[in-house]
C-alpha cells in the first residue's frame, strides 16, 4: 500500500519550477494504480520522491509501514522500481545484472539463484540469459530491467513507463505479468502518459497535471465525474485538453 | 556498512571492467613495454657515450704542423684523420663531435717563443658530443702541462712550481648511485603505473555508470552510498596494483635476463627491491583510485570526468620531474607529500639503501587520510539529489 500525503517539490535556484505539488492518493495492494498525465507533469519527481532519491519540500509517504522521509533504505528494501532511468551493464549477462540486484538486496547463494531462475524463466529470458545483454533489443532490456527490478520481490512495485519502446507483443505480455503480480497481492504504481495503456491495464487512475492530481479514482469513477461517454472523453474534459495523451 | 554487499559491489565492478578487453590490453600492455623499452634505450645510450668517450674521434687540421701533438695524441690512443673541408657544416649536423683546428703558424710561433695555437670546433648544444669533447680539451691540457712540465725541468726548475695544485678526483657515488636518469626513469614510471592502472575503470564505474543510466536504479537499491564508494574503490585498486605488479615484474624480467650493454652500473632491481617497490608504492596505488573515483562523481559527463583527471595527472607526473631539476637535497618533510614522498623513497630504494620503517610509516598518513576523505566524499555526492540530474 502506497499512501501520499500532500508531496510537494519545487526545482530550480529559487523554486521556482513546481514539479509536484501538493500530492494526495492511495494505491492499495492488489491492485493496480496508474499515474496519467502528459510529459512533464510531475509523473518521474513524484516515483522519484516515492523511491526516496529525492526529497520531497513537504508532504510524505508511506509505504507499508515505512516513511520515506525517516526509513529510506528500509523503503527502499521493500520496493522494486523500473526507474526513467533503466540502464544495464553491457558487459554482464542478463543473469549477471539480475543477480548483482539480488546480491545488493542482500540475498544469496540458493536463495538468490532460485530466485533468478523464475524471474528469468516467467519473463520468458530463457534463450537469452547468458548472453551479454550489449547486443539486447530493447524490449529484452526492458525485461531484464524489470526483473532487476523485482528481484528481492517487493511488495510494492513501481513503474515509470514501462512500455516505452516496446512492440505490441511486448507490451501484452508485459501486462499479464502486472497482473499476475496483483493477482499475488502485490501493490502495482503504473505511470504512463499513455492513455490507452492506463484504462488496458489500471484499476485507479491518479491524473496529474502540471503536478497537481485532477482527478482519482476508478475508471467508472472518473467517467460518472466527468460525464463523458469513452475513457477518452473523460480525460480530455478532466484535462480542458486532449494534449499529450495520444500515444 | 555490511562486507558482503561491499563485497558484491567490487566483484561485479571487477567482472564488468575485466570483460572490457581493449581498455584493459592497452593498459597492461603499457605497464609490461614501458619497462623493457626505457631500459634498453637508455643503456644502449649510456653504452654509446661511454665508447665515444673511450675511442675518441678527432678529425684535424694542420696536424702537421705539430708533429710531438700528433705523437702525443696517438700514443693516448685517440683515432686521428684529416677533416673533411666543410666540417664545419658537419659538425652543426651532428656528424662530428668535434675537430681540431691547429695553426698554420704553431711551428713559427713555437720556435720563437710565442704560444702555439690550436682551436676546437665543437657544438655544445648536442648531449652526444659532450664525452668527445670533455675528452678532447681534457688531452689538450694534459698535453699543455706535460710540455710546459718539460720545459720548466730544462731549466731546472720542478713542475709542481707551476701546478701548485694537485687535483684528485675522488667520486663518492657508489656504482649504484651513477646512472641517475636510469634511477629517474625507473622510479617514474613506477609511479605512472599506480596512477594510470585505475584510470580508465574508475572513470567507467563512476562517470560511465551515470551516463549509461545505470546508476539511478542502483541508488534506489538498499546498498549505502559508502558501500557503493567503497566496492568500487576495492575494484579500480586491484586493477591497479595489477598493473603496478606487471610494471615492476617488467623491470626485473628486463633487468634479469634482457641483453643489455654492460655500461658500469650495476644496477640494482633484485627481488628484494620489487618488495621495496610495492610496499612503497602501496599507498599512492591505493590513493589514486579513491581520488579518481571522486573526480569521476563529481564530472557531470564521461569527458569532464576525463578532462579532470588529465589535470591530477599532470600534477601527479610533474612532482618528480620538478624534483629531478631542483637538484636538492629532500627535506625530510617531504616524505609526507604523497608522490614526492613515493618517489624519494622509490631512488632510496633503488640506490640499495634500506628504507626505514618510520620514513614508510610516515608515506602512508598522507594517502590514508585522502583515502578516508575522497571515498566519504563520493558516497556524499551519491546521497545528493543532484546526481540524478544534469545528465
Amino acid at each position: 500500500m502506497i499512501r501520499v500525503e500532500g508531496l510537494t517539490k519545487a526545482f530550480g535556484k529559487k523554486r521556482e519550477v513546481n514539479a509536484v505539488s501538493d500530492v494526495s492518493f492511495i494505491a492499495p495492494d492488489g491492485e493496480i494504480t496508474g499515474l496519467l498525465g502528459p510529459n512533464g507533469a510531475g509523473k518521474t519527481t513524484l516515483l522519484r520522491m516515492l523511491s526516496t532519491l529525492v526529497t520531497p519540500d513537504s508532504g510524505t509517504a508511506k509505504i507499508g509501514n515505512l516513511d520515506i522521509l525517516r526509513d529510506r533504505f528500509a523503503v527502499r528494501e521493500h520496493i522494486g522500481v523500473l526507474s526513467d532511468a533503466r540502464g544495464l551493464y553491457l558487459r554482464l549477462t542478463a543473469r549477471e545484472n539480475i543477480r548483482y540486484y539480488g546480491a545488493l538486496h542482500g540475498l544469496s547463494g540458493a536463495a538468490l539463484d532460485a530466485r533468478v531462475d523464475a524471474l528469468i524463466e516467467t519473463l520468458g529470458l530463457t534463450p537469452l540469459a547468458n548472453r551479454r545483454t550489449q547486443g539486447f533489443s530493447q524490449g529484452e532490456r526492458m525485461k531484464v530491467a524489470i526483473a532487476r527490478a523485482l528481484v528481492h520481490d517487493p511488495s510494492t512495485i513501481m513503474l515509470d513507463e514501462p512500455t516505452n519502446g516496446l512492440d505490441i507483443m511486448s507490451v501484452r505480455a508485459l501486462r499479464d505479468q502486472l497482473r499476475a503480480l496483483r493477482s499475488a497481492g502485490r501493490c502495482l504504481l503504473f505511470s504512463s502518459h499513455v492513455m490507452q495503456e492506463v484504462a488496458a491495464l489500471c484499476d485507479r487512475i491518479v491524473i496529474l497535471s502540471a503536478g497537481k492530481v485532477i482527478a482519482h479514482g476508478t475508471a467508472q469513477e472518473l467517467l460518472s465525474w466527468s460525464g463523458g461517454a469513452t475513457l477518452e472523453d473523460a480525460f480530455v474534459t478532466l484535462l480542458g485538453s486532449g494534449e499529450g495523451l495520444a500515444a | 556498512m555490511t562486507a558482503r554487499r561491499i563485497f558484491a559491489i567490487a566483484r561485479k565492478e571487477i567482472v564488468d571492467s575485466a570483460r572490457d578487453r581493449r581498455t584493459l590490453l592497452v593498459a597492461l600492455l603499457t605497464a609490461v613495454a614501458a619497462g623493457p623499452i626505457f631500459l634498453i634505450l637508455i643503456f644502449n645510450l649510456i653504452a654509446r657515450q661511454a665508447d665515444s668517450a673511450r675511442e675518441l674521434k678527432l678529425p684535424a687540421i694542420g696536424l702537421s704542423n705539430a708533429p710531438a701533438l700528433e705523437a702525443f695524441l696517438v700514443r693516448n690512443q685517440v683515432t686521428l684523420s684529416e677533416a673533411p673541408a666543410d666540417y664545419e657544416a658537419k659538425i652543426r649536423a651532428g656528424e662530428i663531435n668535434v675537430v681540431l683546428v691547429v695553426d698554420a703558424d704553431f711551428a713559427k710561433d713555437v720556435a720563437e717563443g710565442r704560444q702555439g695555437r690550436v682551436r676546437l670546433v665543437s657544438d655544445r648544444s648536442r648531449d652526444r658530443a659532450q664525452p668527445s669533447i670533455r675528452q678532447a680539451e681534457s688531452l689538450l691540457r694534459a698535453y699543455n702541462r706535460l710540455w710546459g712540465g718539460q720545459r720548466l725541468l730544462l731549466r731546472g726548475i720542478s713542475p709542481a712550481v707551476g701546478d701548485p695544485l694537485a687535483i684528485e678526483d675522488f667520486d663518492l657515488a657508489t656504482p649504484q648511485q651513477s646512472g641517475a636518469i636510469v634511477l629517474f626513469l625507473v622510479a617514474f614510471y613506477a609511479l605512472l603505473g599506480s596512477v594510470m592502472g585505475g584510470m580508465a575503470v574508475s572513470l567507467d564505474t563512476t562517470a560511465g555508470e551515470r551516463e549509461r543510466q545505470s546508476l539511478e536504479p542502483l541508488l534506489m537499491t538498499p546498498a549505502r552510498p559508502i558501500e557503493l564508494a567503497v566496492g568500487k574503490w576495492i575494484a579500480v585498486s586491484v586493477f591497479n596494483l595489477l598493473v603496478v605488479s606487471v610494471m615492476l615484474c617488467g623491470f626485473y624480467l628486463t633487468l634479469a635476463y634482457a641483453p643489455l650493454p654492460a655500461v658500469g652500473i650495476p644496477f640494482l632491481f633484485s627481488e628484494r627491491e620489487v618488495g621495496r617497490f610495492l610496499t612503497v608504492l602501496l599507498p599512492v596505488a591505493l590513493m589514486i583510485p579513491a581520488i579518481l573515483l571522486y573526480v569521476g562523481t563529481r564530472a557531470r559527463t564521461y569527458k569532464e570526468a576525463q578532462a579532470n583527471v588529465s589535470v591530477l595527472m599532470f600534477v601527479v607526473s610533474l612532482a618528480p620531474v620538478v624534483q629531478l631539476f631542483l637538484q636538492q637535497r629532500e627535506p625530510p618533510w617531504l616524505v609526507l607529500v604523497p608522490v614526492s614522498g613515493q618517489y624519494t623513497l622509490l631512488r632510496q630504494a633503488l640506490r640499495g639503501e634500506a628504507i626505514g620503517v618510520v620514513q614508510l610509516g610516515l608515506s602512508y598518513v598522507v594517502p590514508a587520510v585522502l583515502i578516508v576523505l575522497a571515498l566519504g566524499g563520493v558516497a556524499r555526492l551519491l546521497s545528493r539529489e543532484s546526481i540524478l540530474s544534469g545528465k
